[in-house]
């Protein structure tokens, strides 16, 4: 997809990402952040989460990749990403991304998007915003 | 407990970062990319930024290093145990490539409570070695009970 041909009303194209068992792990090794809440279940359970959790950025980078493969593959076209990080996505889930293009002007073009989960009717990432640069 | 709202406007020593082209690779295979142009060399070479280049979140790990920091930071003593990430935003001015330094700043921007919640709030701000600004992102983190 073109900046040209991105337009109001369209549909980002959906984005399915199977988040692992062991997801949370290689996210922590790639990102740095071994917070116990990420992969240690007993830790999980212990403070209230039921068990381990992703971490929310690696749920947005889902969400970035969605979002750049919808605007043609260049990262260089997402100028903004914002999102909620309204409930956790725990292992074995499967993050689904979609959205909506409500604005085109001049150069930029902003698109609204949320993430669910398979299991239920989870919303995990809400308020999401991604804005699009012409390049 | 609630987090002490002096510490508003707190900053922290910038973070030097310099990205590595294996890292932005195994940062790309950690998040299920596929992108050639974050994984092939060649493809990069042949792309529009002539050599491999960052995924955009990938700014969680040089824009993020001092966000880190204030999460440990004993004045603060925020209550880790007890912390998940509320909001992010992440403003992107160029893309990063294998090879750039980056430098972030970063700050303590909001500290609130509502319904028995405590929410901390840090904006960072990136600059390459050219000193153009690559990326500026606000990161929000909420405390439960």
């Amino acid at each position: 997809m073109n900046f040209d041909d991105i337009k109001v009303g369209d549909a980002i194209t959906e984005g399915k990402h199977p988040v692992g068992k062991y997801q949370p792990h290689y996210y922590a090794g790639a990102s740095l952040d071994f917070n116990p809440i990420h992969i240690d279940p007993d830790f999980g359970k212990m403070v209230g989460l039921g068990g381990n959790i992703l971490h929310g950025l690696c749920t947005l980078a889902f969400a970035a990749k969605t979002c750049v493969d919808y605007a043609g593959g260049d990262p260089a076209s997402l100028k903004r990403l914002k999102a909620r990080f309204s409930k956790p996505v725990k292992p074995l889930e499967t993050v689904i991304v979609s959205g909506n293009v409500v604005a085109k002007d001049g150069d930029t073009a902003t698109a609204e998007f949320g993430a669910s989960t398979n299991k239920g009717e989870n919303q995990v990432l809400t308020n999401g915003i991604a804005e699009f640069r012409k390049i | 407990m609630a987090v002490d709202k002096k510490f508003i406007g707190k900053q922290y020593a910038p973070f030097v970062y310099e990205v590595g082209r294996e890292k932005i690779k195994e940062f790309a295979k950690a998040i299920g990319e596929t992108n050639p142009l974050y994984l092939d060399e060649e493809a990069a070479k042949k792309g529009p930024h002539g050599d491999i280049v960052a995924p955009p979140t990938f700014a969680s790990l040089y824009a993020g290093g001092p966000v880190g920091e204030m999460l440990y930071d004993k004045e603060l003593a925020l209550n880790l145990m007890m912390l998940v990430h509320g909001e992010q935003d992440f403003e992107f001015f160029e893309v990063a490539r294998a090879g750039d330094t980056m430098t972030t700043n970063c700050v303590i921007s909001d500290i609130s409570e509502k319904s028995g919640k405590s929410f901390v709030t840090a904006e960072t701000m990136t600059t390459n070695q050219n000193g153009r600004p690559v990326v500026k992102a606000r990161w929000t983190f909420v405390i439960r009970g």
